[in-house]
């Protein structure tokens, strides 16, 4: 049953992330028409790319958190090394 | 690479849409008819093409799966047991693009296409489902309902270790060609792991987004994100996969896998074409 619960929540996290993210992004691009908006154009369209990505990202970590409470130990060392992959992109991306 | 536009800002956003629901119709990122747009017709750098495509990878699977969630259809467990091979190749594929010839990359992209679509058709009349709904689908299986015959579908995963090698793969080539991914996991999991064509889609739909994520960062980071291009793309292709859920929900598996099937070999000609330039 707590399958439907994780279900729900990771549903939740992507539907709040593809929602957060396109306002970004479709506000960014609208304002990068205007040569006057640069900034907050600039500004608006890395926090949507960034919410984008981060959105995957945020439903792992729930389900980590998720499958602690359950005690489900090889789920959270599953999800957990998704998420250390994860820090390494970044990781290789930030070097 | 042409200037960016609101012209070009509009073209790849319907480029977009047009992926997005066809990408929703046959369970994949939309990232397979993208990237040969962005490169053939609009003559892009790939990895460029391929940044672009990865972003709108992630957008897709996050809607679409955002809109799946409480049917069971995804297999989460599965997927979280799948994504820890997608991401470990997909970041592989990020850092090996930054070194490999504009050619290579089209070539790679060319066979990828033209393997799958072989595996598709030959494999066509396979369903691996259980019959008796009461079964024990074990740890990774699963069972949904199935609108199509009216009927509980339930399934158990065989064949591990070949979930996990077709996952590696094709989060390498994820990353490396712009893709999601999906046209290598879902003929994999469909004809030898016995996932049923509709849970291998929406199970691979709910992975790419974390798998093209650890690319993308990898692009993104190095510069090759064109942020305008990118908003225009997932935009386009968060309208188009919402209105292609929509459709695939009322289309028969046989035809999106011949469809998938034929859409993959006409890519798969094309990049060659240009490749061998």
């Amino acid at each position: 049953m707590s399958d439907l619960r994780l279900e729900a929540a990771v549903g939740l996290v992507l539907r709040i992330g593809v929602a957060a993210s396109a306002v970004c992004l479709a506000a960014g691009l609208g304002l990068s028409m205007l040569p006057s908006a640069a900034g907050p154009a600039h500004f608006l369209l890395n926090a949507g790319l960034i919410i984008l990505m981060a959105t995957p990202v945020g439903r792992v970590v729930i389900s980590v958190g998720e499958y602690a409470l359950e005690r489900d130990w090889l789920f959270v060392v599953l999800t957990t090394i998704v998420l250390c992959e994860l820090a390494a992109g970044v990781f290789a991306a930030v070097r | 690479m042409p200037p960016i536009t609101a012209a070009i800002a509009l073209v790849i956003f319907g480029a977009g849409a047009l992926a997005g629901s066809l990408g929703a119709l046959l369970g994949i990122g939309g990232g397979v008819f993208l990237v040969p747009f962005l490169t053939l017709v609009l003559n892009f750098p790939f990895t460029a093409a391929a940044a672009i495509s990865l972003t709108t990878v992630i957008a897709t699977s996050s809607a679409v799966s955002a809109g799946r969630t409480g049917k069971h259809l995804i297999n989460l467990r599965l997927g979280m047991v799948l994504e820890v091979a997608t991401v470990a190749g997909s970041l592989l594929g990020a850092v090996t693009a930054q070194h490999l010839r504009e050619a290579t990359l089209e070539r790679v992209f060319g066979v990828v296409a033209a393997v799958v679509a072989a595996i598709m058709v030959t494999r066509m009349r396979r369903r691996n489902v259980l019959l008796d709904p009461a079964a024990d689908p074990g740890v990774l299986g699963g069972r949904y309902y199935e609108d199509e015959s009216g009927g509980t579908v339930t399934y158990r995963v065989r064949r591990l270790p070949i979930a996990l090698g077709a996952s590696f793969v094709a989060g390498n080539v994820s990353s490396l060609l712009g893709i999601g991914g999906g046209v290598i996991k879902v003929p994999a999991l469909n004809a030898w792991c016995g996932v049923p064509l509709r849970a291998a889609a929406a199970t691979s739909a709910f992975m790419i987004g974390v798998t093209a994520t650890s690319g993308a960062v990898v692009y993104y980071g190095h510069g090759q994100l064109n942020a305008p291009l990118a908003a225009a793309a997932v935009l386009g292709v968060q309208v188009g996969s919402w209105s292609g859920l929509r459709i695939g929900a009322r289309t028969q598996a046989k035809w999106l896998k011949l469809l998938m099937a034929v859409v993959l070999l006409i890519v798969s000609a094309l990049m060659f074409v240009r490749g061998n330039q």
